[in-house]
């Protein structure tokens, strides 16, 4: 009689550990994805729009998933997710001490050139290199680019002097905000390529 | 009876086992709906695990050419695979032209193509785990062959 019970009472012992592990292991299951999802993931986001013709490319790039992948490739000048520059595209100038130099400076406008057809800005602004460039034959075309000055060290910070630490930039574009780096505009497309941490461009 | 019974038992368990294996990588979902009337209409769900399968089974010397084209870029595959793996969902190209719309996105560890054009719509879904392990096969037969 008593085994009987003893039997009885393990049995549902047995049963009671069994539907705690399918528990568990359901709930595994659905945690699972929110735990591999990284924290505080940036995206790296491209738009091309041609309203003219009603086309669209859009482009969605976990920053996370670019700095896995980048290191990765080596073909021609990048590796390990460098890039190689060679001297002579250069010009003699000395990157680095220019880099310093635009660091240090106050806010300003360091260079603006118009010529006949064309209008070219470089200038400092909060702590980002803008450059602007339109076209005067036809003001409808324009390019615009914001690059924070913590993503251009970061491309020189860890590289050789014949490097640009791509991997390294990417790193540092997600560390910071959400940013619009390029906005380019021609009398029928526009294209935009900024950073956020939504993972849609709604 | 009872002998019959656990024997019984035993097969049914064994199947529903192999059917857990075959389906642990999920499934591969294939499907074409042509829009024009009598149109074709194809729904193909199968295990994404014969994928791997099969490419382990094929003939080396078949597979011999696209294993060899594939070893130099497989460092950048796995970082790309396992990228994908631990990214949240997301759709990573959208392509809208007035007659055609295009994407192509991240859903619960598959990777999905939307087409859908003005002759068909076409929806592809391959877990990456299976695309995984499909092309480890496919860069094991180079190094199988080159043993």
């Amino acid at each position: 009689m008593n085994t009987m019970r003893t039997m009885k009472a393990m049995r549902k012992r047995a049963q009671l550990a069994t539907a705690l592990c399918l528990l568990a292991a359901g709930a595994m299951v659905a945690v699972a994805p929110a735990m591999a999802a990284p924290a505080g993931e940036k995206y790296l986001h491209v738009k091309v729009e041609d309203p003219s013709k009603g086309e669209s490319v859009n482009v969605n790039v976990p920053l996370s998933m670019a700095e896995k992948i980048l290191p990765a490739i080596n073909n021609h000048d990048l590796h390990d997710g460098k890039v190689s520059i060679h001297h002579a595209e250069m010009n003699g100038i000395d990157v680095r001490a220019l880099l310093d130099a635009v660091r240090n400076a106050a806010d300003n406008e360091f260079v603006t050139v118009k010529e006949k057809d064309t209008d070219v800005r470089v200038a400092k602004s909060n702590g980002n290199i803008v450059v602007h460039v339109v076209d005067k034959e036809n003001k409808e075309e324009k390019v615009d680019v914001t690059v924070p000055l913590k993503i251009v060290d970061a491309l020189f910070a860890t590289a050789k002097d014949d490097e640009l630490d791509v991997a390294a930039a990417l790193r540092a574009l997600s560390d910071a905000g959400d940013i619009l780096l390029v906005t380019v505009q021609d009398a029928s497309q526009k294209v935009r390529v900024w950073v956020d941490s939504r993972s849609t461009q709604d | 009876m009872i002998l019959l019974g656990k024997i019984v038992l035993g097969m049914a368990g064994a199947g529903l086992a192999g059917v857990g294996v075959l389906c642990s990588e999920g499934m591969v979902q294939v499907k074409v709906i042509e829009k024009q009337a009598q149109g074709t209409h194809i729904n193909v769900i199968a295990p994404a695990m014969l994928a791997p399968i099969a490419v382990h089974f094929a003939p080396r010397r078949d597979l011999a050419h696209a294993a060899r084209e594939i070893q130099p870029y497989m460092p950048a595959i796995r970082a790309a695979l396992d990228g994908l793996r631990d990214s949240e969902d997301v759709v990573f190209v959208e392509v809208k032209e007035p007659d055609e719309h295009v994407i192509v996105s991240k859903s619960g560890g598959s990777i999905v193509v939307d087409v859908d054009d003005p002759g068909e719509t076409v929806h592809v879904s391959t877990p990456i785990r299976a695309i995984s392990s499909t092309i480890e096969q496919l860069a094991a037969a180079t190094s199988n062959q080159l043993q």
